[in-house]
């Protein structure tokens, strides 16, 4: 495990959260829930060690490998 | 609505302009080469056509659904759930290339100047500018794309100090192989071009609306005049050696030296090209927050700057494991998977779209009839 990582994304998402809250209190219940969920859900994907696991560009890549022939 | 700004057509000229252009000028001549060697100036205008396709689709569907995003509309077009996951789509589409387009302009400073800057501080750093600029909303995005266009085309001026390092006769044998080595050339900066889609996003927010449409086609000819003319210059300055260049813009701008006083000209014009980066990735977050927050249907699109902002660093490092990968991505994937979600998407809304308005004004007409 890279603790170094781990404590500064926590630390990040903290500040994340702690910066927004005053302005976001007065939104509504909705909008607080989407903020933490998406502030929760960054925070789990950045425990990943993302750059060496498949992510989006490796997707596309296998989908669109048919047509890289017309280039190559 | 959720932006309360409003930004004028000629902004959003420019805008469109930068998204484009920003990260393009310095990619898209290098990779054009190696398949269109010396035809290589006539492939922007070949991508130029999927620019004004998909300019033409997206204010066609902005026609039919004003003072509506594409995220919006898809789901008044295709019914609630089948529309939720073309906004779905979009919103990832738009977040995977932010997280990627920051990786690349991070991945160029790195390897072309600041070698020995840790690669995550370029990206914090950026990602922090522009999360100011986004939560500032449309309009300070539109004024600073307003403010650096005349500035990005300053590296255009220092062109004539290379005349005498450049040789016509790289531009023959012209069509050597016929048209398609320039064709398949095209298919890079197509999609590129394909980015255009961004109007979708920008259109509802234009003060006059009627001049929209000309604007982003502005945009588009901008884009390709730019392109081709980028494209002569390295031609003839690099000559056949262009496909072995990664960035030969670069390249060409390092060739200067005037008098042995007017030197690494590359600096500046790199300083230059972080301003319009800047107005690239700001666009890119703003539609992916833009989109994401019309999504949830919240009240406010500036509750999700943030959030997206964690996402989109870590989207730089997922999208763009390493430099190979994403070069790979730019080559052999983005030419098709950019216009398919951009270009070929949108007009199977279109289409769907005008077959419901024609129904509908059908069956109007029918209970017409009836009660006469």
């Amino acid at each position: 495990m890279r603790w170094g990582v781990v404590l500064s994304m926590t630390v990040l998402a903290v500040v994340l959260i702690g910066y927004e809250w005053p302005r976001l209190k007065k939104q509504p219940r909705k909008d607080k829930l989407v903020f933490l969920s998406l502030i929760l859900i960054a925070w789990t994907l950045s425990l990943f060690d993302l750059p060496n696991i498949p992510g989006p560009t490796t997707m596309v890549q296998t989908l669109f490998k048919p047509f890289a022939i017309l280039l190559e | 609505m959720l932006e309360k700004g409003k930004i004028s057509a000629s902004q959003m000229g420019m805008m469109l302009f930068l998204a484009v252009v920003a990260s393009g000028v310095m990619s898209i001549p290098g990779i054009t080469g190696k398949y269109a060697h010396n035809d290589l100036w006539l492939s922007p205008i070949w991508a130029a056509l999927m620019g004004t396709v998909t300019v033409w689709i997206a204010h066609r569907l902005h026609c039919m659904y004003p003072e509506k995003t594409s995220v919006q509309y898809s789901e008044e077009v295709v019914g609630k759930v089948a529309g939720k996951a073309i906004g779905f789509l979009f919103i990832f589409f738009y977040l995977h290339l932010s997280g990627f387009v920051v990786r690349s302009y991070a991945e160029f400073i790195v390897q072309n100047f600041l070698h020995k800057t840790p690669i995550s501080v370029v990206i914090i750093t950026m990602i922090f500018v522009c999360t100011w600029a986004v939560r500032a909303g449309i309009e300070v995005i539109g004024r600073t794309a307003q403010l650096f266009f005349p500035v990005f085309l300053i590296p255009v001026l220092f062109i004539p100090l290379l005349l005498n390092n450049m040789k016509l006769d790289y531009l023959f044998p012209m069509l050597e192989h016929g048209l398609v080595p320039s064709i398949k050339g095209a298919l890079v900066p197509g999609g590129w071009l394909s980015e255009m889609f961004l109007l979708s996003f920008l259109l509802p927010y234009v003060r006059n609306q009627e001049k929209g449409k000309s604007s982003a086609l502005y945009a588009v000819i901008g884009v390709t005049l730019l392109l081709t003319m980028i494209n002569f210059f390295i031609l003839f300055v690099l000559g056949k050696q262009i496909g072995d260049f990664l960035f030969p813009v670069m390249v060409a701008f390092r060739y200067i030296s005037v008098a042995e006083f007017f030197e690494n000209m590359e600096s500046l014009v790199m300083a230059i090209w972080i301003l319009g980066m800047f107005v690239k990735i700001s666009i890119f977050y703003y539609v992916t927050v833009l989109g994401a927050s019309q999504w949830f249907r919240m009240s406010d699109y500036r509750s999700l700057v943030l959030p997206i902002g964690f996402f989109v660093g870590l989207f730089s490092f997922w999208s763009f494991p390493n430099f190979n990968t994403g070069l790979y991505f730019d080559i052999y994937a983005f030419p098709f998977y950019g216009p398919l979600i951009q270009t070929v998407l949108p007009l199977f809304l279109l289409i769907i779209a005008a077959l419901r308005k024609k129904g509908q004004s059908q069956n109007q007409n029918l209970t017409a009839a009836k009660h006469k």
